[in-house]
């Protein structure tokens, strides 16, 4: 670790007053450099390979003088151990059992890669790396207007994280803190500078670190000020050292970009519908995003293609691309194979029913059935169908199959691959693709959502500059020269906005490739710590939301280790949306050269150099590289095993994925991004290569997570590669054919699913049920969280860690900010008011503070600015000392701090303009006084008085809080999905209790367990009733942890029935109950629900304007609805008084002239139509009613009414 | 159209009056960042004197304040 530096902050208060006398020229920050005369090339920024070369370094000789050095100069920071990985039980001398302990990689993995470093990681890689590639890929900008003039990129880097206002100054290290960003709704962004070289005049211009705009920072990311620090450096800057990062800040709001699940890229999938066999591809480039399909109609195959106005057979889209022999199309296609032959030879008639034999004519032919994106220019129709099929094959068809020079070869071997493929799946049904399978997706994540808005952004940049500089650069004259520069920093504003705008509302619009989504960005919930972190692991799927079949919710076998099977939400999104497993690792983009080069090095030949027959011979496996084949090999298993062999070296990237397929005779090595892959330990010879000493080495420190990876004895497996290997999930379990261990079985549930004691005993559903449950409980948010103010904060005010943990909940470290207290629980019926999971409280308990919480609630106000120059105030003067209303004001006008606030108390006393247009003086105020508008009461927690960063509006900031104990009807939970809700709360003398006095602080029914089968939760109490006793914390971790006769025992020990059941006596009667009773300490969550926030009631409020009738909603005081079904059933009744006062007299009764002669409207008596008042009667009828005759009456349909004598007079 | 009742308002607004500025009075507030206390009075950038950091807190009343323990 570099030595810290503290006077870095005492310089910014320095530097940050420069800001205020803001006297600095406007370029100070690029320095420029004439390049003279250079004409030829520039150089480019080399993008380095993230090179295996220093992973391959060996970690213990780097480690040692690492280590010695650190070990003095690093203060003793205390509290940071307590968050170094720990071997929870066990001291460094304890001996190490490798078959228990190897699941202290895991802590290791996440101290280096944190929890959520799929995000971090794909950011980080994106700000290095994408940045770079999508300048080269736009590097050039050019005026249409003057050929002479270039402007050419050849860096863009991410600065530090700074505010706006500093962005003109020089050398000046911003004291910026994500918690500055939250309490003053401002962005946290870093600039995006870039290096450019540019013609001006004759010569060629240099600049370096020219602003193009801003980046929001990823918090935790490497650009992130957060990034490396102590804790106890984050808690200077008022941040939580448990907070995982990965979300953005934009306008004070926590966004994060939610890890969104795709069909795999550039991969072949073969689907069958209703008798069409089809292999479908999704190129993606950054130029292009097309799909292209191979189908087999009615026996025959066409190539299918959006820019093809019909489908074009198979055979002349192989002539066109250069396969000219009917034998060789047949070979490449079908193989040696006769029922491939036969089921594919029909093809051949299209030739001659066309008569076209040639490549000529096979592309005449495709060029035909070009659509033309671009109008044809001029009257001149002259189309030349050989250039547009050409270009058509090499652009737009398969684009990313590159076509090098007039090579087209590698795309029709892509193409016949996917006729084969084809062809296969007729032959053999099972052949045919899941689209479900995990294997077949890709998870993309924030790095690459924002790469896609910044090339559009960017593209968009380029743009604009050009136009502006056609604009100057058409004039003739010019009074001086031009200098392109002046232009360039207009525009920075589109980066700037468009990013932080998609961020902030979460729609990203990209016309380049018709992309409309919305709902990308989620606002990061803060409910709980589990919450949080729940959402950062949350997958959302992209595609058929609405489709009734169940295979994309259905669990699927491949998703073992990766994506948690138990975190899912009820509901409309089952299964939809996923969470991913504890050690899943997302991987990000690697180069595909080296692989390449490792590929024909490892004696793989080019595939282009072989025909049809010797693609297809036995023995030979083609070697597929990100899905398009570059190379064919005749020593399949060898060149398996030395590939992974070079990986485990640390040769080829880590997360490079290389498997085989047996049906299709090939060789899958992905190096792409988005693939979920998990370490898992290597077993060579049967034995796993993580033996004792290096577990100790770990448990010293001296090696790390990164050690077992470059020593190849962790390995990265993705999904495909996983199907591929035999992984014991004990060490007893391996044999000979094992190629993994799994390091932890627990590590296949999730963050959220982790916290559940016991899981495999439970029910499926019911940890489901408690994935749901755990992100609304009460608890412990963060170690800032007196510090923040959110708009709605729930904290619990005793929070408790649980008695029986897991692995995962220390890992995760929920046992530092818990969300539940430990109660005692005796299972028994009590009174009736625990039918229907209803819980019986303490009274005392709650006294004490069981279940007690706080509701902290934001208001924020802001003193607006409007368009002629007038603003709002706080108008401290209109201060009426004598009204009670005002009586918690402070002398400037806003409620103090402490003060307690009744309904309708003021506080905060503002005044707003009343003209906001003209500028007309003197200007008059109207006052709009902020009133507390709940009915319980609320003290004034906080006031925080900023200005806003970009409008320099003040806002003024009012934290409410609310203690609240449990009352009669809150909801409150155990681990194991078993909900309920308070139905009484029994004083303590009325309780039942045992020998020893102890007293139940919640009495549970026992029918919650036979229909529930929770047998987790009676093991968890079983466990905390011999933790309690004995003074320890035991492990409810999944798959494993403490075991029952253990506890059993534990309880016998202490003089404790085994069973978990208690004697007891009742405290009303005094009398020793008739039964034994399960008595013990079970983690009960107070949930968000409370009734406080629901109760309301209304006899006589407010109504619509446009219906009258009563409002919706308790926000709005509204009515109770008596809805369809309860009308249905008082229509079926026939209690037709009742239903006339419900839905009409209560509700929107109106009186109405009618004039029984034409049936419409009048007033006072009079119908306007028949120009008198003999028929006109009143009668009462719904307003709604009215409103809906007046409304047809507008769309020029006329209602009439008939009336009748309710009583006819007999005739 | 009559919508007298209907329409509910929970406040009754006042009419117009010319607010009579009263400067003068300012009022202590504490930086968020170094703890400083901060004079403020209206009108003026909010920003501490001593370490310029923007976000200031009101302190707490001096009033006394009694709570309802239960």
């Amino acid at each position: 670790m570099p030595p810290k530096k503290p006077q870095a902050q005492a310089h910014a208060p320095r530097g940050a007053k420069a800001t205020a006398s803001g006297s600095k020229p406007a370029e100070p920050t690029s320095r420029i450099e004439i390049v003279d005369g250079v004409d030829g090339e520039i150089e480019h920024p080399q993008v380095e390979y993230a090179g295996d070369a220093a992973t391959a370094q060996e970690p213990a000789a780097a480690e040692h003088p690492k280590r010695r050095r650190a070990a003095p100069e690093k203060p003793k920071d205390e509290f940071a151990a307590l968050l170094e990985p720990f071997y929870y039980g066990k001291s460094l001398t304890d001996p190490i059992n490798t078959a228990e302990d190897k699941w202290n990689l895991l802590p290791a993995f996440l101290k280096t890669k944190g929890l959520v470093k799929q995000h971090v990681d794909s950011y980080n890689h994106f700000v290095d790396v994408g940045l770079r590639k999508i300048i080269q890929a736009n590097q050039i900008v050019r005026s249409d207007v003057d050929a002479k003039f270039v402007l050419k990129y050849t860096d863009i880097r991410v600065e530090q994280p700074n505010r706006v206002d500093e962005e003109d100054l020089d050398h000046h290290k911003s004291s910026i803190t994500p918690n500055e960003c939250r309490l003053r709704d401002m962005t946290y962004a870093a600039p995006i500078v870039v290096d450019i070289i540019y013609t001006r005049g004759g010569t060629r211009v240099k600049r370096t670190g020219v602003k193009i705009g801003r980046m929001p920072v990823m918090l935790k990311s490497n650009k992130c000020v957060l990034a490396g620090k102590s804790d106890r450096e984050m808690a200077v800057m008022d941040e939580c050292p448990l907070d995982p990062g990965g979300y953005f800040i934009t306008r004070g709001q926590e966004k994060v970009i939610l890890v969104q699940e795709q069909l795999n890229k550039n991969r072949v999938i073969v689907e069958s519908a209703k008798g069409i066999m089809q292999a479908s591809v999704t190129s993606s480039t950054h130029e292009r995003r097309t799909k292209t399909y191979v189908i087999q109609k009615k026996g025959l195959m066409f190539l299918r293609h959006n820019t093809l106005s019909e489908e074009v057979p198979i055979v002349f889209a192989l002539k066109a691309l250069g396969v000219l022999s009917d034998k060789e199309i047949m070979l490449m296609i079908a193989g040696d194979d006769e029922a491939y032959q036969d089921n594919f030879s029909v093809n051949f008639e299209a030739c001659a029913k066309e008569k076209i034999y040639t490549q000529e004519k096979a592309l005449e032919y495709i060029g035909h059935r070009v659509r033309l994106t671009k109008k044809p220019m001029g009257a001149s129709r002259m189309r030349n169908y050989h250039l547009e099929a050409t270009e058509c094959l090499s652009n737009v068809i398969l684009p990313h199959v590159p076509v090098v020079g007039a090579n087209f070869r590698p795309k029709a071997l892509y193409v016949a691959y996917m006729a084969r493929r084809v062809v296969m799946a007729m032959q053999d049904p099972s052949l045919v693709d899941d689209r479900d399978y995990v294997g077949n997706k890709r998870l993309e994540l924030a790095g690459q959502m924002l790469a896609l808005l910044f090339e559009d952004c960017f593209k968009r940049f380029n743009h604009d500059f050009k136009m502006s500089i056609d604009k100057v650069l058409k004039k003739q004259n010019r009074a001086q020269e031009f200098d392109a520069f002046l232009h360039f920093s207009n525009h920075k504003s589109h980066i700037t906005l468009g990013v932080e705008r998609a961020i902030a509302t979460g729609n990203w619009n990209l016309k380049r490739f018709k992309m409309e989504r919305a709902g990308v960005t989620h606002v990061l919930s803060r409910l709980s710590f589990v919450a949080a972190l729940g959402m950062m692991t949350r997958i959302t799927s992209q595609f058929e939301k609405t489709r009734k079949v169940s295979g994309p919710r259905a669990i699927q076998a491949s998703q073992f280790g990766m994506l948690c099977p138990a975190d899912t939400p009820e509901g409309e999104a089952c299964g939809l949306v996923k969470n991913l497993a504890l050690m899943t690792h997302i991987t990000t983009e690697d180069e595909e050269d080296p692989v390449r080069k490792i590929v024909f090095g490892l004696g793989a030949e080019d595939i282009n150099s072989y025909t049809g027959e010797g693609l297809h011979t036995g023995g030979v496996y083609q070697v597929f590289l990100n899905g398009t084949p570059i190379a064919i090999t005749y020593g399949p298993k060898r060149f398996l095993n030395s590939f992974r062999q070079l990986r485990r070296m640390g040769r080829i990237s880590e997360f490079t994925s290389i498997h085989i397929n047996h049906d299709y005779k090939t060789m899958q090595i992905s190096t792409d991004e988005g693939r979920i892959c998990r370490p898992l330990i290597v077993v060579e010879n049967g034995r796993p290569k993580v033996t004792a000493r290096y577990l100790k080495a770990l448990r010293r420190g001296n090696m790390d997570f990164e050690g077992f990876l470059s020593r190849g004895l962790v390995e990265y497996l993705d999904v495909n590669e996983e199907n591929d290997s035999n992984i014991a999930i004990y060490e007893s379990d391996i044999n000979q054919h094992t190629t993994h261990l799994e390091i932890e079985p627990f590590t296949l549930l999730g963050a959220v699913a982790g916290l559940i004691p016991y899981p495999h005993h439970n029910q499926s559903p019911r940890n489901t049920y408690q994935c749901a449950m755990g992100k609304q409980a009460i608890g412990a948010i963060a170690y800032n969280q007196f510090q923040r103010m959110d708009t709605l904060l729930y904290l619990m005010v005793y929070p408790q860690k649980p008695m029986v943990k897991t692995r995962t909940i220390e890992l995760i470290k929920y046992d530092k900010l818990p969300a539940g207290q430990a109660a005692t629980v005796a299972v028994m019926s009590f009174s009736g008011y625990d039918i229907e999971d209803a819980l019986v409280l303490n009274k005392a308990s709650c006294d004490r503070g069981f279940g007690r919480c706080q509701v902290l609630k934001k208001s924020a106000q802001q003193l607006k600015t409007y368009a002629n120059n007038t603003k709002d105030l706080i108008n401290a003067a209109a201060i009426d000392t004598k009204e009670k209303r005002h009586m918690e004001l402070g002398v400037d006008g806003i409620a103090q701090v402490g003060a307690r606030l009744e309904q309708g108390s003021v506080y905060m006393l503002k005044s707003t303009p009343l003209d906001t247009q003209s500028s007309r003086q003197p200007v008059l105020y109207k006052e709009t006084p902020v009133t507390y508008k709940l009915t319980d009461c609320s003290y004034v927690d906080k006031v925080c008085i900023t200005e806003n960063e970009s409008s320099g509006m003040t806002t003024i900031k009012t934290l409410l809080r609310q203690t609240r104990r449990p009352e009669l009807g809150d909801k409150f939970s155990s681990r194991h999905g078993q909900k309920g809700v308070v139905g009484l709360i029994s004083p303590q003398e009325d309780m039942p209790f045992n020998d020893q006095g102890i007293c139940p602080d919640i009495i549970m029914n026992p029918h919650g367990f036979p229909s529930r089968m929770t047998v987790g939760k009676m093991m968890e109490l079983l466990s905390g009733k011999a933790g309690v006793l004995d003074g320890s914390l035991q492990y409810g971790t999944a798959f494993g942890g403490s075991k029952v006769e253990d506890m059993a025992d534990l309880l016998l020990k202490h003089g404790f029935s085994y069973s978990g059941k208690d004697y007891l006596t009742s405290g009303i009667t005094g009398e020793a109950l008739q039964f034994y009773v399960f008595f013990g300490p079970i983690y009960y969550q107070k949930l968000k629900h409370m009734v406080q926030d629901k109760m309301h009631s209304r006899a006589r409020g407010p109504r619509a304007i446009l219906t009258r009738q009563p409002t919706e909603g308790r926000a709005r005081d509204g009515g109770l609805r008596l809805g369809e079904m309860e009308r249905d059933c008082l229509i079926a009744y026939g209690a037709s008084q009742l239903l006339l006062e419900r839905l009409m007299l209560s509700s929107d009764a109106h009186n109405v002239d009618v004039c029984g002669r034409c049936g419409q409207m009048g007033y006072h008596g009079y119908c306007q139509m028949c120009g008198d008042d003999q028929e006109v009667r009143q009668l009462t009828m719904p307003y709604a009613a009215k409103l809906l005759i007046q409304e047809l009456g507008a769309m020029n349909i006329k209602v009439v009414l008939g009336l009748e004598d309710e009583f006819p007079a007999e005739a | 159209m009559s919508s007298q009742n209907y329409s509910y308002n929970p406040s009754g607004q006042q009419a117009s009056a010319p607010v009579t500025a009263e400067s003068g009075r300012s009022v202590e507030y504490t930086c968020g960042d170094c703890d400083a206390s901060v004079q403020l009075k209206r009108g003026e950038p909010i920003r501490c004197r001593n370490c310029g950091h923007r976000v200031l807190y009101k302190q707490r009343t001096n009033r006394m304040v009694q709570f309802e323990a239960r």
